[in-house]
């Protein structure tokens, strides 16, 4: 942690123009700035946009690394000076879309260069990495995404001390990857989206070192052994077999096969050891058996959602849930008798993921076996908040009373349920309970009552609700609350949100009409503010003003579905984004700029 | 004030600044410098030598060393540091660990 005379001093020294001009002629300090410090001074300039191509000069001797992504205006002048910086030892120019071949020749030759960013920078091509090709020390290479070929990838061969490279959405052939074996250091390899095939995958194992590897969204379905390999990519692939061969088994740590087709699990997994896995995604793939479930021994990471695992998988889980952390079972077919498999076998589980699940109330107690549960997503399940027997009895006790053993909850997910606020009365008792996001049409003043003796809340959403101008008024909100997300709330008027604000500035009101209001407020200078062209010409077309947007800025504000006929509201689809991006061009310009 | 309870901090030009030594603590590297174990040459006189540390520059650090006892117990005035001197500062405060 820096000090508080140093953040001072930083604060001071990059206060305005004015301020950098009074130090900038002090070279010889400059010259002997610790790297920390200078680059920390360095990254405070950008900020505040007061780094200029000539400052740039006073950090020669003093930067070792530089960190510019996204910078849109980072062009060859900045190059000029960025080339003659004696100790720099990574460099990061992602997103920098100015960038081109010419900029970079500025770097040619760099004596202590080690990494290099280039991500997404379009302009750069083939010719572009000839001038890398003088900086044999580069061991760090990123160019995903930009203009470079596989006749350029092949020119990488010089650059013999790489360990890591990424080539992500290049179309790098199969003859192209055989070229690059002669890498024999590399050890991080990220060949998404290239045009690599089974031949060119077989090529891999030439690579002694490689740990970790990148397929995804390529045409590769064979993987041959790679016993080195820890972390493997094949999202998107169709999967045949994964490490066939003879020789030594890959300890792989983690896998992600996210939305791949694997026609025969079974088969596509026979060679894989199992036991060593720590985090497996096969989030939305296609796949028939989870047989090698009960295999995994180590696993702490385990996404399964959008696949058709069921009840009987789960089952499985739970014989290797030690380990546990991290579960995802969102879009499956899991059923409440299907978690109760868990209850007990996921004693470290924190994060439990279930939403648009079929699951129902009868699933909550099993959660409370769960003790060290962080974070539970119910979004979009049968969850009512009352157990089905003694339904609608007035003294029931809600099923959400069987959370409140969980000391540990932070976050919980209850939108798009049929959740009452009578259910809500047991959330108090969470003591961590951070976020909570509630979205349903039956929830009124009371939540918001309720609610307010959460201590520790940061977040609330409480979308689509019935509250009430009367409701927020009472509302007391917890010292802790710095967002609430009332959107949808469609009773609340524009005065009751504001005079809320004012009550409460240190939190952050999320609604619709101040969202409009805002718009509002910065089209207020202009004169085209009260009627644009797009709204003369919208009205001309509907053939009356009933309907005209510009009703939601009146004061009376009445609930969206109830106003128009369904034809008019599938009308009004288009014509909302065409004012959205009208206003715009009436945002102040300092605004505008910013983003 | 007792000699024992003051510190005298010797600037590169030689100049030399007799403060309280609960205020000089503030720095990291003074505190080690004063309570080590070991006959140190600081620890016996209450005396240290900062060759890399200009005059000016020590009478700032001198004064932030009172201001930062204020501000911890509780009086919120502003401490200001003329931009001209911000480099130097910086990384004086860096070696005293302030």
């Amino acid at each position: 942690m820096e000090s508080q005379l140093i953040e001072m001093c930083m604060e001071s020294a990059t206060q305005s123009r004015d301020a950098v001009e009074a130090w900038r002629r002090q070279r010889r300090t400059m010259a002997i700035m610790p790297s920390h410090l200078a680059e920390a001074l360095f990254r405070r300039l950008l900020r505040r946009r007061l780094l200029f191509p000539s400052l740039l000069e006073v950090f020669k001797f003093c930067v070792e690394g530089i960190d510019l992504r996204g910078e849109s205006y980072v062009d060859a002048e900045w190059m000029t000076y960025i080339g003659a910086f004696d100790h720099l030892h990574s460099l990061n120019l992602s997103d920098c879309n100015k960038i081109n071949n010419s900029a970079i020749w500025a770097i040619t030759g760099m004596t202590n260069l080690k990494e290099l960013d280039l991500s997404r920078c379009s302009k750069i091509t083939d010719d572009g990495l000839r001038h890398l090709t003088t900086i044999p020390i580069l061991e760090k290479l990123w160019i995903p995404e930009t203009g470079v070929t596989a006749d350029g990838v092949v020119l990488l061969t010089s650059l013999t001390n790489l360990s890591l490279l990424d080539l992500g959405g290049l179309p790098v052939s199969d003859s192209a990857l055989c070229n690059l074996k002669v890498l024999r250091k590399l050890q991080y390899l990220d060949l998404w989206g290239s045009e690599v095939s089974n031949k060119g995958a077989s090529h891999l194992k030439w690579f002694p070192r490689l740990s970790s590897l990148n397929l995804a969204w390529t045409k590769v379905t064979m993987l041959p052994g790679l016993p080195s390999l820890a972390h493997l990519n094949m999202s998107n692939c169709t999967i045949h077999s994964i490490f066939e061969g003879e020789g030594q088994k890959a300890l792989l740590t983690k896998l992600i096969l996210s939305g791949a087709t694997i026609r025969d699990a079974s088969e596509a997994f026979q060679h894989l050891e199992a036991s060593s896995l720590s985090l497996l995604d096969l989030s939305n793939s296609s796949l028939n058996s989870y047989c090698f479930l009960p295999y995994m021994r180590a696993i702490s990471d385990l996404d399964l959602s959008g696949t058709s695992a069921g009840d009987a998988s789960v089952e499985q889980i739970a014989l290797v849930g030690q380990n546990l952390r991290h579960l995802n079972l969102s879009r499956t077919k899991l059923s409440s008798a299907g978690l109760g498999n868990l209850a007990g076998f996921v004693p470290n589980l924190e994060t439990l993921l279930l939403s648009y699940t079929a699951i129902d109330d009868s699933a909550i107690p099993f959660m409370s076996t769960m003790p060290l549960l962080k974070c539970i997503n119910l979004n979009g399940t049968y969850i009512r908040g009352i157990s089905n027997e003694v339904d609608s009895h007035p003294n029931c006790v809600s099923s959400l009373s069987e959370l409140s053993s969980l000391d540990h909850l932070e976050r919980l997910h209850l939108e798009e349920t049929r959740i009452k606020d009578s259910a809500l009365a047991p959330l108090p008792s969470l003591r961590k309970l951070s976020y909570l996001f509630l979205r349903s049409g039956s929830l009124a003043d009371t939540t918001l009552h309720q609610l307010s003796s959460i201590r520790s809340l940061v977040t609330l959403g409480i979308r689509d609700g019935v509250l009430t101008n009367a409701g927020l008024d009472v509302f007391n909100p917890p010292p802790t609350l710095r967002i609430l997300d009332l959107r949808g709330c469609w009773l609340m008027t524009e005065d009751a949100l504001l005079s809320f604000q004012q009550r409460h500035p240190q939190i952050e009101v999320r609604h619709d009409l101040l969202t409009i209001a805002l718009v509002k407020r910065l089209s207020g200078n202009s004169p085209l503010s009260q009627l644009t062209p797009r709204t003369k010409l919208y009205k001309n077309k509907k053939g009356g003003t009933s309907t005209s947007p510009l009703r939601l800025n009146r004061a009376s504000f009445l609930d969206q579905r109830l106003k128009y006929t369904r034809e008019e509201l599938l009308a009004m689809r288009f014509s909302s984004a065409s004012i959205s991006r009208d206003n715009i061009d009436l945002i102040p310009r300092e605004l505008a700029n910013d983003g | 004030m007792k000699k024992e309870d003051t510190v005298k901090l010797i600037s590169a030009e030689g100049f030399e600044f007799i403060i309280d030594k609960k205020a000089a603590m503030v720095s990291q590297t003074i505190r080690n410098m004063l309570t080590s174990p070991g006959s140190f040459a600081e620890t016996e006189h209450g005396e240290v030598t900062f060759p890399e540390i200009s005059t000016t520059i020590l009478e700032k650090i001198c004064q932030y060393f009172y201001w930062s006892l204020q501000y911890a117990s509780g009086k919120e005035t502003e401490f200001h540091i003329e931009p001209e001197i911000t480099l130097e500062l910086m990384m004086a405060a860096n070696y005293l660990h302030t």
